[in-house]
């Protein structure tokens, strides 16, 4: 196998600056980015032109990209879909409840959001390249309860230490498992899903885990401290997605998982080593995890058995409300903020509604829903019909 | 605080294999010395909360230290297909009696009627089992969850007259998970007690926690935020009950609020030695196990049974505590 640097860099920034330069000759041509993607990055690149160009009409005629040759609404809305869902959703609130609008309501469902955003920046990644991680919500239970029951043992910052290598060990199975072996990431993680709420099980013996000493631990900061007057959640959650955006679109590692995720083989075809790539998007996703599991036990000090069932479908939600698509080569860590934070903010504002339970239910699942048709519309250039 | 888990594991493990013997081996050991009562256990999801993990713990004791019994120990891990699979099994193995910890209280109902048929009477332990089935068990036994509602009600009323804020004081639920029927009957007793007790005050939303504190502390925050006036929070458990405390705590507005919960667990407990928690009900797995494996015998024995065999959960707050020891989960 080749060395990779040269050829992956020269694949997909190709794909990036397709409309700046031509794509050189000596590509490979299978490697090259599929027409439909490559329209779309065309006029996303001549909509960032636009941008420089004017002001602020300019741009939001080109973030809607109203100048694109091959303007239609169904585009329109497939692509900013999300953030209009959202911004009408925040309107509908703030108009219906007098509670909504407030700097401690926006705090307080931002710092709520924080768990599932932070495992979903992870996975994210994971599934831009094209797989799936449904293990994050038992990985979350297990790094939970590591944590907690081994602060009083042994001190916090030992405890965070030994929930850290053990959420990249499962990371790294995962990684492995899809990676070396090539096995589906669906059953595989699916698979883990179950092994580590075992595994998790055995270790607790069943017993729920509690932090004695609330107040005067310092692994309090991290699930309730503030700087600046924003809680740390928030911080790290921000902090965690301006990082990974810039692994993504700053880094090789990151052209290499939007590669893979576009076409497994063209891309391994150019030299990109698919599995030390996939390997290492599974340990990223871990190590969200246990980020999210220390905000969790510290905001919680204290942790159930199975404080993060379900969560790997929450977090999934957020992904496919960002955008992200799930057979891989697409998705932004900011739609995925977006996602988490629209459902988050649903669910918040139902609650103030004094809406019941099955109704944050039955909204979660339009959102989804629709937010999966405005996807698929997208691809096909039409949203009411099954033919492109 | 947590148990040696191998050696619970691994005797599950021995007497879940034991349970899948063939039923002619232990009927054969049943004939030589016919004065063993064999009783088969499918319990809902051990390990799953402290709580069903201490009760097993507690069946096998009770189950070891009575020297009339052979038990048999399965869980269905929160599967009914499963929990199926072992009553057909249990019946197949022709056991005097067999105590279930329904996975869902509908789904078990025809395989109860196929052992109460084959003559093996029918033990619900702990969650009953749909109204339709209720003729074809032997006896309920466990914790009767409106009670526990309905003492929750009282010692909210009870602490509220105390200061003296009945008449205007305002409350809110964290209920446990929807469709649950431990949630439903705990939120019911609760219900109808109050407005019994303290007509004046109001109950101004119900929201679930799941049985889930971190979901609890969220939809806390939501309520403190819609509301400026709380005086009670009443949860459908203590685990929820101190995810709200949670919250309050962190609002500043801890102090303000009576809480009170339908079990006590150990969080609770400790939050009550520290002032911050008014109430709960005392819940203890060891009895829940002992009354099931005692009511089963009695069944098995022709002894006269109620068809519903509840033990006792007292309620417990800050003034009583020190009666009571520290829960196990």
């Amino acid at each position: 196998m080749p060395s990779s640097d040269d050829s992956s860099g020269e694949l997909t920034s190709g794909t990036r600056r397709a409309a700046a330069q031509p794509p050189r000759a000596s590509g490979p041509p299978e490697a090259g980015p599929d027409p439909v993607h490559q329209q779309s990055q065309e006029a996303l690149h001549e909509a960032e032109e636009a941008v420089v160009a004017g002001g602020i009409g300019a741009r939001f005629r080109a973030l809607l990209g109203l100048d694109s040759p091959d303007f239609s609404w169904t585009k329109v809305l497939a692509k900013q879909g999300i953030l209009l869902a959202f911004v009408i959703a925040m309107v509908g609130f703030s108009l219906a409840s007098d509670r909504f609008l407030s700097f401690d309501n926006f705090s307080s469902v931002l710092r709520q959001s924080s768990i599932i955003g932070i495992m979903a920046l992870g996975v994210t990644i994971v599934v831009i390249s094209g797989n799936l991680d449904l293990s994050v919500g038992s990985m979350l239970s297990f790094a939970t309860i590591l944590v907690v029951d081994l602060h009083d043992k042994i001190g916090p910052a030992p405890a965070m230490a030994v929930a850290l290598v053990a959420a990249l060990a499962c990371g790294a199975i995962n990684g492995t498992l899809v990676g070396v072996l090539r096995l589906n990431s669906l059953i595989v993680t699916l698979g883990m899903l179950s092994a580590i709420q075992g595994f998790t099980l055995i270790y607790s013996g069943g017993q729920n885990a509690d932090i004695t000493n609330q107040s005067d631990t310092w692994f309090a900061f991290f699930g309730r401290g503030e700087i600046a007057g924003i809680a740390v959640p928030i911080l790290l959650f921000l902090g965690l997605a301006i990082i990974l955006e810039w692994v993504l679109h700053g880094t090789t590692f990151g052209r290499r998982i939007f590669a893979i995720g576009s076409k497994a083989s063209a891309a391994e075809y150019s030299g990109i080593n698919r599995v030390k790539t996939v390997f290492f998007s599974y340990l990223i996703s871990a190590f969200c995890v246990w980020c999210a599991a220390v905000v969790m036990g510290s905001r919680v000090m204290g942790s159930q058995n199975t404080v993060g069932k379900g969560y790997e479908l929450l977090v999934l939600a957020a992904i496919i409300v960002g955008g992200a698509s799930l057979l891989g080569g697409s998705g932004k860590i900011s739609k995925t903020v977006i996602g988490v934070l629209l459902l988050g903010f649903i669910q918040n504002g139902l609650l103030l509604l004094g809406f019941s339970y099955w109704t944050q239910w039955l909204v979660t699942w339009v959102v989804i829903i629709v937010a999966v048709w405005l996807d698929v519309g997208a691809r096909r250039g039409r949203l009411l019909s099954p033919y492109a | 605080m947590l148990s040696q888990p191998t050696s619970k594991l691994a005797r599950t493990v021995v007497r879940a294999v034991a349970g899948l013997l063939p039923a002619a081996l232990v009927a054969t050991a049943v004939a030589q010395e016919d004065e063993v009562i064999t009783i088969g256990i499918t319990q809902n999801n051990v390990g799953i909360d402290s709580y069903q993990t201490t009760y097993e713990q507690a069946f096998i004791e009770a189950a070891n230290n009575n020297p009339e019994v052979e038990a048999i120990v399965l869980d269905a891990q929160g599967d009914v297909e499963k929990q199926i699979n072992q009553m057909r099994d249990l019946i197949q193995q022709d056991v005097d009696a067999i105590i279930i910890w329904p996975t869902q209280g509908k789904a078990v109902v025809p395989v109860v009627r196929q052992a109460e048929r084959a003559g093996i009477p029918v033990i619900v332990t702990n969650s009953q089992i749909a109204e339709e089935g209720q003729q074809f068990i032997a006896s309920f036994s466990g914790p009767d969850n409106i009670t526990q509602g309905i003492y929750s009600a009282e010692i909210m009323c009870d602490r509220f007259t105390e200061m003296g804020i009945e008449d205007e004081a305002v409350i809110v639920q964290i209920a446990g998970m929807p469709g649950y029927t431990t949630a439903i009957e705990r939120a019911q007793g609760f219900e109808e007690r109050l407005p019994e007790v303290c007509p004046n005050v109001e109950l101004i939303e119900t929201q679930p926690g799941d049985w889930n504190r971190e979901k609890s502390q969220t939809v806390m925050e939501t309520f403190l935020t819609k509301y400026d006036d709380i005086d009670g929070v009443y949860s459908g458990d203590d685990n929820m009950g101190v995810g709200a405390l949670n919250a309050a705590k962190a609002a500043g507005r801890a102090d303000e609020i009576i809480f009170v919960g339908a079990t006590n667990f150990a969080v609770g407990y400790e939050a009550m030695g520290r002032g911050e928690y008014w109430g709960s009900i005392y819940q203890s797995p060891v009895e829940d196990a002992r009354n099931a494996l005692r009511t089963a015998v009695a069944v098995v024995k022709g002894e006269d049974v109620p068809k519903s065999n509840y033990f006792d959960t007292p309620k417990i707050t800050q003034e009583n505590m020190d009666q009571y020891t520290k829960p196990v989960f």
